[in-house]
This record gives structure tokens, sequence and C-alpha cells, in this order.
């Protein structure tokens, strides 16, 4: 259909032009402005220019922020998705049973994430949790300190974060395989192919784009980590656990750096836009292939 | 199922209630509103908020509105924010560690020619006068309120199965620690504490040293930082104190729930937590000063009343009204009994001290008595930055990694003298 002004589909598009620059446009080049300032709120801002990136790369602390949240968000999206597509293999028949522990397992996907992580708090504790009981149960001595020795807090923050989204792709690879044609898997059974080999052959083929689809947006969610890192572990013990969004919160609302803050948003703004063009380059090489 | 109409009449209730409840917290007519920011949750809270209703009950001028606003550090963040947003309370309370930095950005008011605030009888280690060098010379700016020293928290039970003693200086410390400690499965350990700017500052203080040197150079106690550090990381190595998870509040809580469960017997906490342990303690719960090192000293803690320069003239006025009812003996000593916090006046402990409160209340008198070894802090606008972004972190560092403490303090005091 033609517009009968050329015109009109702009004016069209401007209410939401409008929102797009007022909660999105403006925002944005207010956070870039304001990472060229130094500016506790409280005395006048002055212009800095780069100093705060060169500060937070010279410091390490970006470095480390990042490779703290990679790491954790590999081994989220990993543990999540192998935890979720094992549990939509085993769980995609009909019956009671299978509909119940379908149902249990999605159900932590929407518990909030402060109450996961005051439960995860006392589970973990080292002296009076479950864990510990059963450690000691097995092995002479003090259990670990999961929460407290930064080799292993931000594993359990990770193990947490996996028992909680594994509920999502869990739904998520149900669907996919509910989607697959069952005719391919017939063949595949009728002409004697093991169930390892129907798996490696045909399920999993079928399944890539859910995978991407499961991978890419968990990635991206495991990146705005921050309630379970709030309540758990407050970034620490020693910056272990401090996560991009933590790391942000904590420059801007406990030690009132505006500027320093700014840019770090700046930067993860920077990585998101990155994974969300990888992602959108998979999809469309999926779609065209 | 409940019947519509009865569905209706349970929410007409509900909703007339809560309208009654919104409007008794509506300032009256004719009286002066004093809103008021504050960061206590608990009983701390409750007897607060007790306090302010008896403030507000008599008289008929001003009416002060209490609004709870997370713990210190996130009171502080909002406090700072709606400074910036031109949306401040008149009236709040902060760490005494931020009070030089917010004088210094000009926001506060001063106080000393209201009515009365100029002639309160404060204990001068707990007021602007001692707690920072040369407090007395600058303007009054800040008020006492609830006010602290750290202290030490023994399990009277398990001292006195051992035949122990509090330690009184860091030998005697080291060894009770050890004493105690039972490294089996669920065991228990000697000593907790909180890896903490401010027990640092205190075991800095007991080694001899202070923030910043005599000229003025910000030392971070030199070799008495060092010591310091190195006695945490003697300790934690041997399996002897317990450096509980967490940061900020969440560790001091949770420290706090090691010792009432017996998994510590004894914790450096704040006199703040006295009356919280005493209530939960299964135990004999014994208050005792902090141990020496080559001599004794404590910083001071808490947080000091402010009240906003930007507010309304008629407010600060109300609000300074209610500052002098916050210091009569009355409400010094209601605090102070109920929570464990020092009272502030002179004239609150002459009249504890006459009602014989002390006497059958020893635990109470600890952090009082401490005051006679108080150091003050160095009135320096970036004392919050140096310890929240410098040394608290290079502390859990140099424990729970056990980092070399020379380097690690070194390159703290290298990054306390940049630029902000």
């Amino acid at each position: 259909m033609k517009p009968s002004r050329a015109a009109d589909p702009y004016w069209m598009l401007l209410p939401t032009l409008l929102l797009l620059f007022v909660f999105f446009v403006f925002p944005l080049g207010k956070l870039v402005e304001l990472s060229l300032f130094s500016w506790d709120l409280l005395t006048p801002a002055h212009y800095v220019g780069l100093a705060n990136y060169r500060s937070l790369w010279r410091s390490g602390e970006l470095w480390q922020t990042f490779s703290t949240t990679l790491s954790m968000s590999m081994a989220v999206v990993l543990g999540s998705m192998s935890a979720g597509l094992g549990l939509a293999l085993l769980l995609d028949r009909p019956g009671r049973f299978a509909a119940f522990v379908r149902s249990a397992v999605f159900s932590a996907y929407i518990v909030s994430w402060v109450s996961v992580g005051l439960l995860f708090l006392w589970l973990l504790d080292a002296d009076s949790g479950i864990l510990a009981g059963a450690w000691r149960a097995l092995a002479p001595g003090r259990a670990p300190h999961w929460l407290a020795d930064p080799a292993l807090a931000p594993w359990a923050v990770a193990a947490v974060t996996i028992w909680k989204i594994t509920g999502y792709a869990l739904v998520i690879f149900l669907a996919g395989l509910q989607d697959m044609p069952q005719s391919v898997l017939e063949a595949a059974q009728l002409d004697g192919a093991s169930t390892a080999r129907r798996f490696a052959s045909v399920t999993w083929p079928l399944l890539r784009p859910t995978t991407l689809f499961v991978a890419t947006t968990s990635l991206i969610a495991s990146f705005q980590l921050f309630d379970v890192v709030r309540v758990m572990t407050q970034g620490g013990p020693v910056r272990s656990t401090t996560v991009f969004v933590y790391a942000i919160y904590e420059q801007l609302f406990l030690d009132l750096r505006v500027g320093r803050a700014s840019a770090e948003a700046v930067v993860f703004f920077g990585i998101l836009l990155l994974l969300t063009g990888a992602q959108f380059l998979l999809f469309r090489d999926q779609e065209s292939g | 199922m409940i019947p519509r109409r009865e569905f209706l009449q349970v929410s007409a209730v509900a909703g007339t209630a809560l309208l009654g409840a919104c409007a008794a917290r509506a300032v009256p007519k004719g009286r002066t509103p004093v809103s008021l920011w504050f960061s206590y949750g608990g009983t701390n809270r409750e007897v607060l908020e007790s306090l302010v209703q008896r403030f507000n009950d008599g008289q008929t001028r001003d009416f002060v509105q209490a609004v709870y606003q997370g713990d210190y550090f996130e009171g502080l963040a909002k406090l700072r924010t709606a400074i910036a947003a031109q949306c401040a309370p008149v009236l709040s309370h902060v760490v005494g560690e931020v009070v030089p930095y917010l004088a210094e950005a000009g926001v506060l008011e001063p106080l000393a020619d209201y009515p009365g605030l100029r002639e309160l009888d404060l204990i001068p280690e707990l007021g602007q006068e001692r707690t920072w060098t040369s407090g007395g010379a600058r303007p009054l700016c800040a008020l006492p309120f609830n006010r602290s020293t750290p202290i030490a928290y023994l399990n009277g039970d398990l001292f006195a199965q051992a035949g122990l003693e509090a330690p009184r200086d860091w030998a005697e410390l080291r060894a009770v620690a050890k004493r105690l400690t039972e490294p089996t499965a669920g065991g228990r350990f000697g000593f907790g504490c909180p890896i903490n700017w401010w027990f640092w500052v205190a075991l800095v203080g007991q080694a001899g040293g202070s923030l910043v040197a005599e000229d003025g150079r910000i030392s971070l106690g030199d070799q008495a930082g060092v010591a310091a550090l190195a006695l945490w990381q003697e300790l934690v190595r041997g399996g002897l104190m317990k450096p509980p998870p967490g940061r900020d509040y969440n560790a001091w809580e949770q420290c706090n729930q090691d010792f009432l469960s017996g998994r510590v017997a004894m914790i450096w906490s704040s006199t703040a937590f006295l009356k919280y342990l005493e209530a939960h303690a299964s135990f004999k719960l014994i208050a005792a000063p902090l141990p020496a090192g080559s001599k004794r000293a404590v910083p001071t803690g808490g947080t000091f009343w402010i009240v906003l320069r930007s507010a309304p003239s008629a407010e600060k006025a109300a609000a300074a009204r209610f500052l002098r009812f916050m210091h009569e003996p009355e409400q010094v000593i209601t605090w102070a009994t109920r929570t464990g916090y020092i009272p502030v006046t002179r004239t609150a402990v002459r009249t504890l001290e006459q009602r014989g409160y002390y006497a059958s209340h020893p635990n109470d008198r600890v952090a009082l008595d401490q005051l006679s070894v108080a150091e003050p802090w160095p009135w320096s606008v970036d004392l919050f930055r140096i310890q929240r972004e410098i040394v608290q972190p290079r502390l859990e560092s140099a424990v729970i990694e056990q980092r070399d403490a020379s380097a690690i303090l070194s390159e703290a005091r290298a990054l306390a003298l940049e630029p902000t």
C-alpha cells in the first residue's frame, strides 16, 4: 500500500520516535556526556575528557569486571542450556508425572531473584547449610566457604543462576522438540539409527535455531545479573562476583562517581550491542541457510 | 468463593483503613513539617519511631515525618542523590566519615545559632569537638545521635568452661582464640570479626599508628597499618578467626549470627548490637573492651544528625527544635538503654549512674569507658572515598587472599594521593 502523501509514514512513526528519543536516545546521549565528566552529584561537575575510561582501564577494573561477567555468563549459559536440553529430552513425553516435573522445574524461573538469593544464602551457609551438612557427612573437617572464598563464590552464584533459569531453557527446548517433524525421526528409526545417533544426526541439527535463541537470550540475561549478586555476595569476596551491572551500581549509588559509572555503562552498552549484533548475524545466517 | 457483596464490604473496610493510615502520617494543619530520613531497621527503628511519636505528641508546633531509607550506605546514596535533585529532606543522619565531605561541599546547615544547640552538654569525644581533629574549631554542623565504639563480645559460658578472661592485649587475643578454636567438622572459631575498615582503624590505633601522619600525609598507619593487617592474616591463616562472608553490614550481621549460634566464641562488633545480642544469646554474654597492641585505642562510630541547608528556614528551625528535644536526658537515655549506643550527653550519663543503671548493666558501660582511649578522625573530605574505594576492598584482598600487607597498603596510599 502506498501512502497518499510522502510524509504520512513519518507522521505515523512520530509518536514512537518521540518515545524512543525521550526514553532511549536522550538518556544514552546524556550517559555518554556524563562519562566525560567527574561528578559526585554535590560539587560542580568538571570535564575530564576520557580520563574515566583511562582510569577504568589502567586500574584493571574494567578487565576484571568483564572477565568475571564473561566467565560467570559462560558458565550460566552452558549450564542452563545443558540442563534445559537434558531435561527437555527426558520430559518430552505425555503423562502426569512428566507434566509435574516440567512445572516444578519451570516454577524456579518465576520465583523472584531476591527470594532465590535468600534461599541459597541459607542452603550454602558453610556452617549450618544443607550442603555443608552433606559435605561433613562425606568428608571430615570444615565444609568449604562457598560464598566467602573468592575462588568458589563466582561459581556458586553461577550455579544458583543456572538453577533459576534452567526452567526457561527447558520450555524453549520442549517447544523446539515438539515442533520437530516426527516423520524425520521416524524415518531415522526405521533406518535403524540408535537413540544417540538419532540425537546427534537429527534432533540436535534440527534444534539449532532453538539452541541459538536460548544461547543468545541466556547470555544477554546473564550479562545483566544483579539481584542475586546484591543479595548473596554484594560483589565480594574481593570483587570476585562484581559483574558489570553490580559494578555500575556500586560506582554510582555507593561511591557516587557518576562519571566513572557512566563510562562503565557506556562500555557495557557497547558489549551488549556487540552481542545483539552477533545474535542478529547468527539468526540471519540461519534463515538464509 | 467469597460472595460479591462480602468482597466489596471487606474491600471498603480495607480501603478506609489504608486511607486512615495515610492520614495518620499526614502533617496536621498548622504544624511545621520536618522530613527525617533515617537508616535503621529492627529495634533501633522502633525506638526512633517511638521517640518521634513522643515529640509529635508532646507539642503542637512541629511534626516530624520519619522515613526509612535503607542501611547507612543506601541512605547516604539516596541523600546525596536527593540533594542533587533538590528534593532533600530537612533532617537526616550520616556516618561520621562523610561529615567533612558534606560540610566542605556546603550542603550542611550551621547549627550553632539555633537556640540551645550550642549549649548541649555533649560528651566531647562523641560530639564534633573531639570526633574529628580540630572539630571544635569548625562551624558546628553535626550533632551526635547514635554513637558507638567497637567492643568485644564474649560467649561467657565458653570462657568460664575454659577458665579464660577477656584478652587484654594482642598476645592474649591470639592465645584465647587458639584455646577456644575447635578445628573439627561443625567446630568453632575462637575469634570472628568483619573484615571492615572500622575494626582495622581500631587495630591501627592499637599498633600506635594513625590514618594521617602529623605532617598531614595520608599514611594509612604506615607500619602500624601493616601490623594491623598482619594480625588478621595470621589469625585467619591459623584457622583461629572467621572472616564472615558478605560485605558491609551483611558481614556484620553474619558475624553476629555466627556468635549467637556458638560457631564463634568471641567477636568484635559495635556496641550498637549490645541489646540485640543480649536479647538473642542463649548463653551468658559478656561485653569487654578491645585489647591493646602497643597501646589501647578505638575509633568512634555511628552517625550524626545533619540539617540540610537547602530546606526552608521554618523547617530548619523546626528540625533544630527536634534535635534539642532528642538531646534531652530522657530521650538520650531511652535511645541508649534500648539500643546499646552510648548516651551522648553528660547529663544522661550522670542520670543513669544515679539510677544505678550501670551497676546492673555492666555491659552498657564498656563502650562508654572506652571513650577514654577514643582517637579522633582526620577532618578530610577524602576520608569517605579512601574508606570505601581504596582501603576496604584491599583489606578483604589482604586477609582472604593472604596478599602481602605491606605491598597492598603501599598501593592504597598511592591511590589515596591520586586526584579524584
